[in-house]
């Protein structure tokens, strides 16, 4: 429990949160490993769970309306992935992937996350505020434009 | 400090790429962005820092890219 309470101190989806709280987090957490071009979830299935990667880097796949697919972004340690599922519970928005022969994620279903923001909804508060923050870094990503520097 | 970077590769050739670094990103260093191995070219601030987590992006170019730019 120890090394997974590390690992989750240095994630900014759980910053704010006190060691008690970050336990009850690491009850809920599932290790996950995954080798390269593994499929960590798929686009158009139903969204059970999100990720936080831990070690190695995801890739993130678009398939568009003509049913091409493109690679989108990658998503490294610390990041969180299949959090929109979440927010709206639609299907998953994208197809992740792993990019390294050893990618390990942590996998929180979305069951017993929304059960412990409302068991302690200081908790809830908390971590849809950092979801928000990680949501709105994203979109500041994809709109940035190296042009305009 | 962690360091949570946004990498966007110059050219929109490649996808970029978000995630923390324990040690901070200096221009001219190296990152792996996906497969690709990236030259960082500029680092600006893009948000006030927040408990630990200091918010970067970083514009980077392919390695290969660069060195062909140099010839």
């Amino acid at each position: 429990m120890e090394d997974l309470l590390q690992i989750l101190r240095r994630v900014e989806l759980f910053r704010d949160l006190t060691e008690e709280q970050l336990e009850q987090i690491g009850k809920i957490s599932k290790r996950e490993i995954y080798h390269k071009g593994e499929t960590i979830c798929k686009q158009g299935e139903p969204g059970d769970k999100m990720y936080v990667v831990s070690l190695g880097q995801v890739e993130v796949m678009v398939r568009d309306s003509k049913g091409n697919s493109y690679s989108a972004l990658y998503l490294g340690v610390g990041q969180l992935v299949g959090e929109m599922a979440l927010i709206d519970e639609g299907t998953r928005s994208a197809s992740v992937i792993g990019v390294d022969d050893e990618t390990v994620v942590y996998g929180i279903p979305n069951d017993r996350f929304t059960a412990l923001c409302v068991s302690d909804p200081e908790i809830g508060y908390i971590m849809m505020r950092n979801i928000a923050q990680d949501l709105s870094f994203k979109l500041r990503h994809r709109d940035f434009d190296p042009s305009d520097t | 400090m962690i360091y949570k970077v946004s990498y966007v590769v110059k050219g929109g050739e490649y996808p970029g790429s978000i995630k923390n670094e324990y040690e901070e990103p200096k221009v001219g260093s190296r990152v792996k962005v996906g497969p690709i191995e990236c030259e960082i070219l500029e680092i600006q601030q893009i948000m006030p820092p927040r408990g630990d987590f200091l918010f970067l992006h970083a514009t980077v170019v392919p390695v290969e890219n660069n060195k062909s730019e140099e010839k």
